[in-house]
């Protein structure tokens, strides 16, 4: 560029009256022209010493240091807009990078829109879909705030989460899931005021920063209103759509300590708001950090106890009770863990199935038992629990084939028990998958009769080897309505050509009772409680010698 | 499908508070907004007041649906909205209004008032089909009035 061409430029620049400076990328201040100085209150003296911008009182309020560091390092040109004083026109800056990354900025007082936050163009702080700030933005925001205004003293985290979003996305598509989440962001956006910021932080999860002022703090107010704007029906796809979201909240000050302990409680709060039930709204407190503590050791532990071998499978023993003879073994598992004890799966295995652990837990089990199996001296069954979140991935029939062929076992010796809400869940999936078990050769036995729906269609519709009388009414047996319940359930089981076996037999009394009503299988303490592999070779020769 | 038209049909609880002429003029806000905005948008439809409730019929592509009804639901003059119908439809029924009215005094407000009170307010039995029929039937006798 010709010198006078620069020279023009230059006086036309510094007579402007619209704000002009270059700054690094850290706030510094290379170069401003006297508009830019008079905005924001610098004397001409100071742009030459290369002052802070940031520094400067009028950048101080509402937070808007973050937002304009966060401006200054975005490479990409950005705009944001400082509110300064309610009664004064915003500010808005705009900021390009130039080549040797010094920022140019130019600064004017007028309209735009109110949106204070607004994330800085493009889109490394921002979320593509709804526009909003992205979880980037938010961590920045997060870890530049302090308070600095009466209107600003202390600050709210609002952990959104729409519920059953998966299902939504499950009926309607991945597109209605995009559209839902765009109005979403809207009808939310409309529940803030300008000083907070909303940024979607993956899925369906939305984060709002609500600052709090001298005033009562109002955020369960704002999270009310939310919960209720997304109650009302959506229009998507020519559908009406009806979902509702969860809310949990932490604020600073009120249970929260650090800044950095925000989101987490946030989010201890939004899953206890989810545990009991939708739509609802819960306030972080310190009682849930520690459950979630105690919970997460827990976790850290059972996720461990794998690789450290804690785990053991004990065998309970169970007979015939036409002619008493030895049939074969349920496998029950045990964490034997150090500082915990000897734990039984009802402590750990709903959290393995919470967590995904259970499907290599499940192999494991699989695997070791039939393993052991083989050991044994006789023909004896064994029988391995198998949770319905293992016919959730398609490698079920797989699995079993696999240990079937490694250990040797075969496969009639086999049978798996499993509950009614593997049928439950996804009735033509989970029967899709016990055929193709079926034609393996193992048995499958229903588990736990009598507790659930107990819906005498799927006894009908799948070929079960063996009905699993539940305890509970085994052990009621002394009431005449119970005794009725297990004597329809035993005659159905031989109208169906099913083997009935009651389990938790404990009294001889209920044996003969059993027995005379012409169920063909019992275990139980009377006959065993689980006992160790090493001691199963014992158990049999012992047994043998009882009976013969 | 891009010119497949559709036909909303809401009722609502009212929330405007205060004397007759209050409450008139916020609705004569509500209209001139609405005839302006819907003319825009290529909506057409119908509303109906009547005391404590609204009820309306809009009728527009999916997506200009779609947008008015996030605004006119997120509206703090009325509340507990219920979506009655949404759906395709083959052409206009109110093709000439951007915003029909029915005020309190009209006789189609007299029917849906009998309508409400016949589903003693309970939603799930009011048919988004009996309110449009209502609309419609006296649309073809009766000029909407202003307010
Ligand atoms: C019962 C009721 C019906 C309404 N119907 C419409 C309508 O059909 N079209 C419309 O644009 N606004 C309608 N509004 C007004 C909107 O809620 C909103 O106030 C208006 O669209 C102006 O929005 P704006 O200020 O964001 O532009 C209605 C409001 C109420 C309470």
């Amino acid at each position: 560029m010709p010198n006078e061409v620069a020279q023009i430029l230059g006086n036309a620049v510094h007579l402007s009256s619209i704000g002009f400076a270059v700054v690094t990328a850290d706030g510094v201040v290379n170069y401003a022209n006297p508009a830019f100085c008079e905005i924001f209150l610098i004397s001409f003296f100071e742009t030459h010493v290369g002052c802070l911008l940031v520094e400067y009182p009028l950048i101080r309020f509402n937070s808007s240091i973050s937002k304009l560091k966060l401006a200054l390092n975005c490479p990409a040109p950005a705009f944001i807009q400082l509110h300064v004083d309610p009664d004064l026109m915003p500010l808005t800056l705009d900021i390009a990078a130039l080549n040797d990354g010094a920022r140019v900025m130019v600064a004017k007082r007028g309209q735009g829109s109110q949106i204070e936050f607004e994330p800085p163009n493009g889109p490394y702080y921002r979320d593509h879909l709804t526009g909003l700030g992205n979880r980037r933005f938010l961590d920045e925001i997060l870890a530049n705030w302090q308070p600095n205004s009466p209107n600003a003293l202390s600050l709210a985290v609002i952990m959104i989460d729409i519920d059953r979003f998966k299902k939504v996305i499950d009926a309607l598509g991945h597109c209605a899931g995009d559209t839902l989440l765009k109005l979403a962001a809207r009808r939310i956006q409309s529940a803030i005021r300008e000083q907070d910021t909303l940024v979607r932080v993956g899925g369906d999860v939305f984060v709002m920063l609500h600052t709090i002022g001298l005033q009562s703090i109002g955020t369960e107010s704002v999270a009310r209103r939310i919960v209720e704007l997304m109650g009302r029906s959506f229009l998507i796809d020519g559908q009406q759509v009806n979902i509702s979201a969860s809310i949990g909240i932490a604020a600073l000050n009120h249970g929260t300590d650090t800044i950095t302990d925000l989101l987490r409680h946030a989010e201890f709060a939004l899953y206890k708001a989810k545990e009991s039930g939708q739509g609802n709204v819960r306030f972080f407190e310190p009682s849930l950090a520690l459950q979630a503590l105690v919970r997460y050791r827990f976790e850290i532990d059972l996720r461990r106890a794998l690789v450290l071998k804690e785990f053991i499978i004990m065998y309970q023993p169970q007979v015939n009770l036409t002619d008493g003879s030895l049939q074969g073994f349920e496998a029950l598992i045990r964490w034997q863990n150090p500082a915990r004890g000897l734990l039984s799966p009802l402590d750990f295995i709903p959290l393995t199935e919470e967590t995904g652990d259970i499907h290599a837990i499940g192999e494991w089990i699989l695997h070791t038992a039939c393993k052991e199996a083989m050991s044994w001296d006789g023909n004896f069954s064994v029988g391995v629990n198998v949770s319905p979140i293992q016919f959730e991935s398609e490698r079920i029939v797989d699995i079993v084939s696999n240990v079937l062929a490694n250990t040797g076992l075969p496969p009639d010796r086999l049978e798996l028990e499993i509950t009614e809400s593997v049928l439950i869940k996804d009735f033509d999936n989970a029967l899709k998958q016990l055929w193709a078990l079926k034609s393996l050769g193992v048995g499958i036995a229903m588990d736990d009769f009598g507790t659930g729906y107990s819906s005498l269609s799927y006894l009908n519709r799948f070929p079960f080897s063996k009905i699993k009388i539940d305890q509970s009414f085994v052990r009621g047996e002394s009431s005449p309505k119970t005794r009725v319940l297990v004597q329809s359930i035993i005659s159905l089981g031989a109208t169906l050509d099913i083997i009935t076996i009651a389990e938790g037999v404990e009294t001889q009394e209920q044996y003969d009772q059993l027995a005379a009503d012409g169920c063909k299988g019992a275990q139980g303490y009377l006959i065993s409680a689980p006992i160790p592999t090493k001691a199963i070779g014992k158990f049999i020769s012992d047994f043998r010698n009882k009976t013969t | 499908m891009n010119d497949q038209l559709y036909r909303l049909v809401y009722i609502s609880r009212n929330e405007i508070t205060g004397d007759d002429e209050t409450v008139h003029c916020e609705i004569e806000k509500i209209l001139s907004v609405s005839r302006k905005n819907n003319a825009i948008a290529n909506i057409s439809g119908a509303l109906l007041f009547n005391a404590g409730c609204f009820a309306q019929v809009l009728e527009g592509l999916h997506d200009d649906l779609q947008n008015s009804f996030e605004r006119i639901q997120c509206d703090s003059r009325h509340s507990n909205v219920i979506v009655l119908a949404f759906e395709k439809m083959a052409e206009r029924r109110f093709p000439s209004w951007s915003m029909a009215y029915f005020g309190a005094d009209s006789d189609a407000s007299a029917k849906f008032g009998d309508i409400m009170q016949q589903s003693e307010l309970d939603a799930s039995l009011l048919k988004g089909n009996q309110i449009f029929d209502v609309l419609n039937e006296h649309l073809l006798d009766a000029e909407p009035s202003s307010v």
